[in-house]
């Protein structure tokens, strides 16, 4: 899958506030939580995993490994969905 | 600027076949348990630890009481050693007026231990060794036969003490809304009941006193106890008519309903579970219908068990891992509508997991029931998530250790602390010491004092009972059998 593919499945994805997801290329709907929201807004901007990484860590309480260990297994489940 | 609650960054696909997490609402929290705080028992007893509430026992008994003695002349509780035989809870029931029910001989003698005295003791259970009845015999205690074998064991004790012995029949009958325990006693329903209760009679120095009816367990339907009553009120008048003349009691058992949920149970116990009043009514009303007005009541003995503890009881556990589950039910599903295989289903699937530091193995009843589980704490990373459908694991090294298929429950963390409730019915006696030590077990009393009435366990509570063969005392490794020895 070519990075120009998986922007525009990126793309495609409708978000609202309070993390409600919906791909119209499947019509599936999806819940993400807070900081998975904002993950998929920054990816939906082209921000990098390093950079994804560095906003959770800076605009959260928490450490960075935790975040690095959650964001992998958060890309995972984008990757299976065919977004990445 | 103030750092946020840090909550995973996850996803999840909205589906209508788990709860929504947008509908599960705000976080339940018991943070306290009779006005102690959850954190502070565990610092003070560690994790996990059984916490029994005295004033939830003592409300309970006293409501059963007031609910029968209401409507009925004559009624004696008997606690049920079986449903929870920690000395701490039986005598707290023994204040509260309650004799011992027990069913065995090592519970018989715990009730004596307990300074129960032989006729405060309803003798049950379908297997009573002969030492046992005799020392059952010998003091007097209400022993309820089960068979014949039993009838033939007590008639040879009579012979042997040339005295008669009172007893009581147990019987089972069909009531229409519950599997018939036929493994209990005589069937009261095709005249086998009856025929026993006048060949005992008629062949032994046994007086058969009472008859004894135990429906079954968590009887949601109050009515069941109403056709029981009926039937055993028409064995006694039967029996009399036979020449046997009017047993002086009745013991309806036990088996009233607390409020646990069972699993697929629909609706919450709040409204499933029958009141008091709802059982006193079906069972006195019923008696005091047929008996004839002309004749004393029988005095009514009752055996309830877990309505009076599960309630009094909470299981305090920690979270020791956090674990996303793969559900390939839900991918499953999907396939049926031609959706199988596809990416989606994958992360459609996943569901929040956590591992606890208990384990099934003292939760029995979770095979059965569906304990609430609540977090002992709360924090805005907690509440920012709001509640996720979980899966609860236990601690074990199995894989059937789940406590809760799903449970409400927000994103927890390792070294949250949450409690489980009720689960003071049964528990504990059935607990079995598996892998880990069993944990310490406080009462809280109503001034909020905290009693330690069982230690954890250690090492040798659990090899003590062993025994090592002398050709065994060695670790060394033996050359017969070709090894190597160790150095």
């Amino acid at each position: 899958m070519t990075l120009e593919t998986d922007l525009i499945r990126l793309g495609d994805l409708m978000l609202n506030d309070r993390g409600f997801v919906f791909d119209p290329n499947t019509g599936e709907s999806y819940q993400v939580s807070a900081t998975g929201l904002r993950c998929l807004r920054g990816l939906q901007r082209g921000a990098t995993i390093e950079d994804l990484v560095a906003d959770l860590v800076a605009t959260h309480d928490v450490e960075r490994i935790t975040v690095r260990c959650d964001m992998d297994a958060f890309l995972w489940d984008l990757k299976q969905l065919g977004w990445l | 600027m103030n750092a946020q609650p840090y909550v995973a960054p996850t996803i999840r696909r909205v589906s209508q076949t788990t709860a929504n997490p947008q509908r599960l609402g705000r976080v339940p929290v018991m943070d306290m348990i009779d006005g102690v705080p959850v954190a502070r028992l565990i610092a003070e007893h560690g994790s996990p630890l059984f916490v029994f509430s005295e004033s939830n026992l003592r409300e309970k008994i006293r409501a059963a009481r007031l609910a029968f003695e209401a409507v009925y002349p004559d009624v004696t509780f008997a606690w049920s050693y079986k449903t929870n035989y920690l000395n701490a809870i039986c005598r707290v029931f023994h204040q509260e007026g309650s004799i011992a029910e027990v069913v065995s001989g090592f519970e018989y003698e715990k009730a004596r231990h307990n300074g129960i005295p032989g006729h405060d003791i309803i003798f049950n259970g379908p297997w009573k060794s002969v030492e046992s009845l005799r020392r059952a015999v010998a003091e007097g205690a209400m022993i309820q036969v089960d068979n014949r074998d039993e009838i033939v064991a007590l008639a040879r004790l009579a012979e042997e003490f040339q005295v008669p012995i009172e007893v009581g029949i147990r019987v089972h009958v069909d009531t229409g809304t519950h599997a018939v325990w036929s493994k209990f006693g005589f069937n009261a329903d095709d005249g086998e009941a009856l025929r026993m209760m006048a060949w005992t009679r008629e062949n032994t120095r046994l007086k058969i006193r009472g008859i004894h009816c135990h429906v079954g367990t968590f009887m949601l339907d109050s009515g069941a106890y109403a056709t029981a009553a009926k039937a055993v009120v028409e064995l006694a008048l039967a029996a009399e008519a036979a020449g046997g003349g009017l047993v002086e009691y009745l013991n309806l058992g036990g088996g009233f309903a607390s409020h646990a949920r069972l699993h697929g149970q629909y609706l919450p116990p709040e409204q499933a579970t029958p009141s008091f009043d709802d059982y006193a009514g079906a069972i006195c009303s019923t008696i005091k219908q047929l008996w004839p007005a002309a004749s004393k009541l029988p005095k009514l003995y009752l055996e309830t068990g877990r309505a009076l503890v599960d309630e009094a009881g909470y299981l305090v556990s920690s979270v020791v891992a956090v674990k996303q589950r793969r559900m390939h039910d839900a991918t499953a599903a999907l396939a049926a509508y031609g959706k199988g295989g596809v990416a989606t289903a994958t992360v459609s699937s996943r569901r929040n997991a956590v591992v606890l530091d208990a384990g099934i193995n003292i939760l029995y009843t979770t095979a059965w029931y569906q304990p609430s589980i609540y977090p002992a704490g709360t924090s805005p990373a907690m509440t920012a998530a709001g509640m996720q459908p979980t899966t609860v694991y236990g601690c074990l090294c199995m894989n059937i250790d789940v406590i809760r298929e799903e449970a409400a429950l927000p994103v927890l963390k390792a070294g949250d602390a949450v409690v489980m409730h009720p689960v003071g019915a049964y528990n504990i006696t059935q607990s079995m010491q598996f892998i880990a030590y069993r944990p310490a077990v406080v009462m809280i009393d109503p001034e909020r004092r905290v009693h330690l009435i069982r230690r954890r366990e250690v090492l040798e509570d659990v090899q003590g009972p062993e025994h090592m063969p002398d050709y065994l005392a060695s670790t060394r490794q033996s050359t017969a059998a070709g090894g190597r020895l160790d150095p």
